[in-house]
């Protein structure tokens, strides 16, 4: 049987979201890494963001990915200030002069990403949203985070989300039919995290903890979990990189047990350095109460640590079984589960963890399959507006009307913006040749279909 | 020596290259045509809402005081929308010794800059971002300056035209006909 190969379409993407470097996390990295894989793939990207101090206008990064760095001001963690029609004129500026043909949004707690798409959408461009976190249902910010996420994915043409955690509790959240939701996880970076090469003696088991120091994160446990190991275990140091508020607890508990000969803290620890000292550990311990994915274990399976980890999230789909320790996130339990790693470290081999988790995971992987659901979206019919508002009707009693509202006046406003300023005088911008673009890709080539 | 006239919806572009003098001068203009319908609007519209205040103001007795003032304040504005109305922009470019910035006002006022050759470092296409727009701009990196200076101070003319006196620049600047500036752009096949 002979498979049709369909001539690669070349995309011309928008990366939306208010976190990008120089800011740096979860988010940042993907977007640049899948940014990079798609350029490599022979699309081109363009990523927009809000200007970050004095770095404000277009920045070239690597590989020719072209960053729009919007000059206005993020005014509460690093998001722009929502004023839900003022983005629209440089965001269609945008999309007409790079000739774009999908809008790609990420992160749910992105203001900027939701403008975007929302104005993305009533200019009729093909939409597509990923999520990163996981978030609750009860309390009154996730109650209105909901409802905004309500709005924006009730006419998006495909979400991605990274773990199936992840996408049940997108799902349960907007309210999206679980079909238009495609499961793409993240991924790491292999060549940047590679084992120490020698191997550690394990006369002293050491374990590494590097995150940030907040309650989500679970530094409460570890006040309590530390004190109880190294109690347990006379041979067992710890090292505990990053910041956060929840530092002074942790600084207290090693002052009332006296083990700081035992337990080293180094404050916050720049990604960079991050490898150098996973390295000097033989055991990762993640404690988060909650993670969509956790990139953290990925990048110290990936040193060839062992890791151990409270069962939350995404958490368990991340690494195979063999070389992750699961536990619930209660201080008796994760004890007993650093014991357990412990006993199993003899079986461990860096080098070989390494290998496996470079077959399992690799960013080309991710941004290949982004590029399928790309294919979806833009393959997705077009629809008129009353169908479309018929949708946002059906998001709630009040809620539905100021959606139709919100959305009608953006019509409106779109019509406006092009007496104003036509389409016709936005000058396109000309495509800048560079010679990773000029290479032809093996899989470009029209096969015969039988 | 002229060439053919670019026009655009809001600008005219002229390139003039003269050799009959002790050294030649290439010239670049970008010309703004006198748009009467638009004045005519302006002004009337100025004039609609002054007789509007006035006939407010006419029922009561201060009108006497009022009036002049509500006159004094048209006559200001338009005087400083007149001043500010541009009629062209020019570069002119004298090889080996310098580049002339000009802006010419309707009201016959000039402004010149002139910038030695030995200055500029590097002419520069540069894009723009507004809280609003994005949009194509020529400036001159000059040495010592941390600045940029814009070629063109009130207009924001078509790229095609700003390629044409960015070309013009490079070959001044590098003193050789090759513009080479290190990537291949194919500026006219993508526009026209």
């Amino acid at each position: 049987m002979k498979i049709a190969m369909a001539v690669q379409r070349r995309h011309r993407v928008l990366m939306v979201s208010d976190f990008f470097y120089p800011n740096f996390g979860g988010v940042e990295n993907h977007l640049y890494y899948l940014s990079q894989c798609l350029l490599e793939l022979g699309h081109k990207v363009v990523v927009m963001t809000h200007a970050y101090g004095t770095r404000t206008g277009v920045r070239y990064m690597t590989g020719g990915l072209k960053v729009y760095y919007v000059p206005w001001k993020p005014f509460l963690m690093q998001n722009t200030l929502p004023t839900i029609y003022g983005t629209f004129p440089i965001v269609r500026t945008i999309l007409i002069r790079e000739k774009i043909s999908v809008v790609h949004g990420h992160q749910a707690f992105s203001t900027l990403c939701h403008e975007a798409l929302m104005h993305a959408r009533i200019m009729g461009y093909k939409v597509v949203f990923t999520d990163h976190s996981l978030y609750g249902f009860a309390d009154v910010g996730s109650i209105h985070m909901n409802k905004v996420l309500q709005f924006t994915l009730s006419d998006v043409n495909q979400a991605i989300c990274v773990s199936h955690t992840s996408k049940e509790n997108t799902v349960l959240r907007s309210g999206l039919p679980p079909e238009k939701v495609f499961m793409i996880p993240n991924a790491v970076d292999a060549a940047m995290f590679k084992p120490a090469e020698t191997r550690l003696s394990r006369e002293e088991i050491v374990i590494v903890v590097i995150s940030r120091l907040v309650y989500r994160k679970g530094a409460d446990l570890l006040v309590e979990v530390i004190p109880e190991v190294c109690r347990l275990y006379p041979n067992v140091r710890f090292i505990i990189g990053g910041d956060g508020p929840k530092r002074v607890r942790l600084e207290e508990m090693r002052e009332k047990n006296s083990l700081q000969d035992r337990v080293e803290m180094l404050g916050a620890v720049p990604h960079v350095q991050v490898r150098s000292v996973l390295i000097r550990g033989h055991i990762f311990l993640n404690s988060s109460l909650t993670e969509a994915f956790c990139i953290a274990i990925l990048e110290a399976a990936c040193c060839g640590l062992l890791t151990v980890s409270t069962r939350v999230g995404g958490v368990p789909e991340v690494l195979p079984e063999d070389i992750i320790v699961l536990a619930e996130p209660v201080p008796n339990d994760m004890v007993q589960a650093i014991g357990k790693a412990i006993r199993l470290l003899p079986k461990i081999d860096p080098q070989v963890m390494h290998d496996r988790m470079k077959s399992l995971y690799s960013w080309h992987d991710v941004a290949r399959r982004t590029e399928l659901v790309y294919d979806c979206a833009l393959s997705c019919s077009d629809e008129n507006l009353l169908v479309r508002l018929s949708r946002y009707f059906a998001c709630g009693v009040w809620a539905g009307k100021l959606f139709c509202l919100v959305m009608t006046l953006d019509y409106l406003l779109w019509h406006l913006l092009e007496l104003w300023q036509p389409s016709k005088d936005i000058e396109e911008v000309p495509d800048i040749a560079s010679e990773s673009l000029h290479e032809e890709m093996p899989w470009s080539v029209e096969t015969e279909a039988i | 020596m002229s060439e053919k006239p670019i026009s655009s919806r809001k600008y005219t572009y002229i390139h003039d290259e003269d050799d009959t003098g002790f050294q030649s001068i290439d010239s670049h203009h970008i010309m703004v045509p006198k748009s009467r319908s638009r004045q005519f609007l302006l002004y009337s519209s100025f004039l609609v809402l002054m007789a509007h205040v006035c006939s407010l103001l006419l029922g009561k007795e201060e009108w006497r005081i009022v009036f002049p003032w509500n006159s004094l304040t048209f006559v200001i504005l338009a005087a400083a929308l007149h001043l500010r109305s541009i009629e062209k922009e020019s570069v002119l470019i004298m090889p080996t010794f310098g580049v002339q910035l000009e802006t010419h006002y309707r009201s016959g006022r000039i402004c010149r800059r002139f910038i030695p050759i030995s200055k500029i470092l590097k002419p520069v296409l540069n894009e723009c971002v507004t809280p609003t727009t994005c949009y194509w701009s020529l400036v001159l990196i000059l040495r010592g300056d941390k600045e940029l200076t814009l070629v063109f101070q009130e207009l924001q003319p078509p790229l095609e035209m700003l390629v044409s006196v960015w070309k013009a620049l490079c070959t001044a600047v590098d003193g050789d006909t090759t513009t080479d500036c290190g990537m291949e752009v194919d500026f006219r096949a993508s526009i026209l």
